[in-house]
């Protein structure tokens, strides 16, 4: 009886290890890259155009060499009550994504030349038009844009300082 | 006592394991030259699998993106291929020199990255990592796989320092076909190796 006890429990084990590292392991991962950002630098509600992507640059896995990266960090956790997202129009390939604490790919829109602004709201609020609820409050906004030379990531650069990622508080931005 | 002893040693053996059979069985460690240890869709030796990004894919899936391609695009914006082996399936090294070569994709625009084991860029300046649709224009193309650029190659990759390698093609807003009907709409890339420098395998 005691061993069949021991074989059970060990079975037990053995599944709840398995499910807790398949199911946390996404989440923890997104957790050490958003604080990785935080402690390089990059401020919550607030776009920051990464450095043209080289080895010597890289912060992420698999970045692209010929995307321009531009990274916000949004967090729900401080009674912000929106975050008021703009993607500055560029001419070329260019889309706004965003992600959850889990690393899902909740939304994206692309630009096609043009400009685009939504607002992000907290989890479980009520969807309207460009205001969308995020799945967890915390979770990285990025913008992609193609510029596969130096010239290109020049102009990104001028384009970029017009994108914007501003917390609501109470009615105002922040 | 020794009863409670031998259960809490089943408890810490067993989580063990089950901890490190996630960790093997999602890709996550050891680490691997085949991020895409996707079982998903594999096209001429290159692999995706189109539930990246979603959070319909499978825990698994998810794991592993998350540990070799955080901050992945659903697959209607792009799509990942990766493939880690030439066209005899012998694993992309440094030491070895490839001849790549392919046509246009259908989508929006495409590249291909060279990436290490580590899924990095490898570390050197060469500013070699990857070639683009803009680069390459329209129709047929070849390029050079080798850690120092080829004289007379027009396009070059340089695997310097990247040891194991593995190359990953991005295809951007592809197109619908390429989405439905893979197999027949994309253009893989083939891998062909030119020669070694080292005994091993040359």
């Amino acid at each position: 009886m005691r061993t069949f006890l021991t074989l059970f429990v060990l079975l037990a084990a053995i599944v709840v290890g398995h499910l807790a590292v398949l199911y946390g392991a996404p989440g923890i991962i997104m957790h050490s890259a958003m604080t990785a950002m935080e402690q390089r630098g990059l401020p919550q509600h607030g776009f920051k155009l990464a450095p043209r992507m080289t080895p010597q640059t890289q912060r992420v896995v698999r970045a692209s060499p010929d995307i321009a990266y531009s990274i916000c960090l949004f967090d729900f956790s401080d009674g912000v009550d929106a975050v008021e997202i703009e993607m500055a129009a560029w001419p070329d390939y260019s889309s706004l994504s965003l992600y959850d604490a889990r690393t899902n790919n909740f939304l994206t829109f692309r630009g096609e030349g043009e400009r685009f602004a939504m607002r992000l709201l907290p989890p479980l609020s009520e969807p309207e038009g460009f205001s969308i609820p995020a799945p967890t409050k915390r979770g990285i906004v990025l913008i992609r844009r193609l510029a596969p030379d130096e010239a290109d990531y020049r102009a990104v650069e001028k384009i970029a300082v017009k994108d914007s990622c501003r917390a609501i508080r109470g009615g105002n931005a922040r | 006592m020794r009863f409670a002893l031998g259960l809490l040693a089943a408890v810490l053996v067993g989580l063990s394991i089950g901890g490190a059979s996630a960790l093997v069985l999602s890709g996550i460690w050891p680490r691997s030259t085949l991020p895409a240890g996707i079982a998903g869709t594999s096209i001429d030796g290159w692999r995706t699998d189109f539930a990246i990004g979603s959070d319909a894919a499978d825990p698994y899936t998810r794991a592993r993106v998350a540990r070799h391609g955080l901050l992945a695009l659903e697959r209607r914006e792009a799509i990942y291929f990766t493939r880690s082996r030439d066209e005899r399936g012998r694993p992309l090294r440094q030491d070895c020199r490839y001849r790549l070569s392919g046509m246009g994709q259908a989508a929006r625009w495409w590249s291909i990255t060279l990436y290490d084991a580590d899924s990095r860029l490898p570390m050197n300046t060469d500013q070699a990592l990857s070639i683009d649709a803009s680069e390459i224009g329209e129709g047929a193309w070849q390029a050079i796989i080798a850690p120092k650029r080829p004289e007379g190659a027009g396009h070059w990759l340089s695997s310097r320092n990247a040891d194991n390698f593995d190359l990953t093609l991005r295809l951007y807003v592809p197109s619908a076909e390429v989405l439905e009907t893979p197999k027949l709409a994309l253009n893989p890339p083939r891998i062909s190796r030119l020669g070694c420098t080292m005994a091993q395998g040359s």
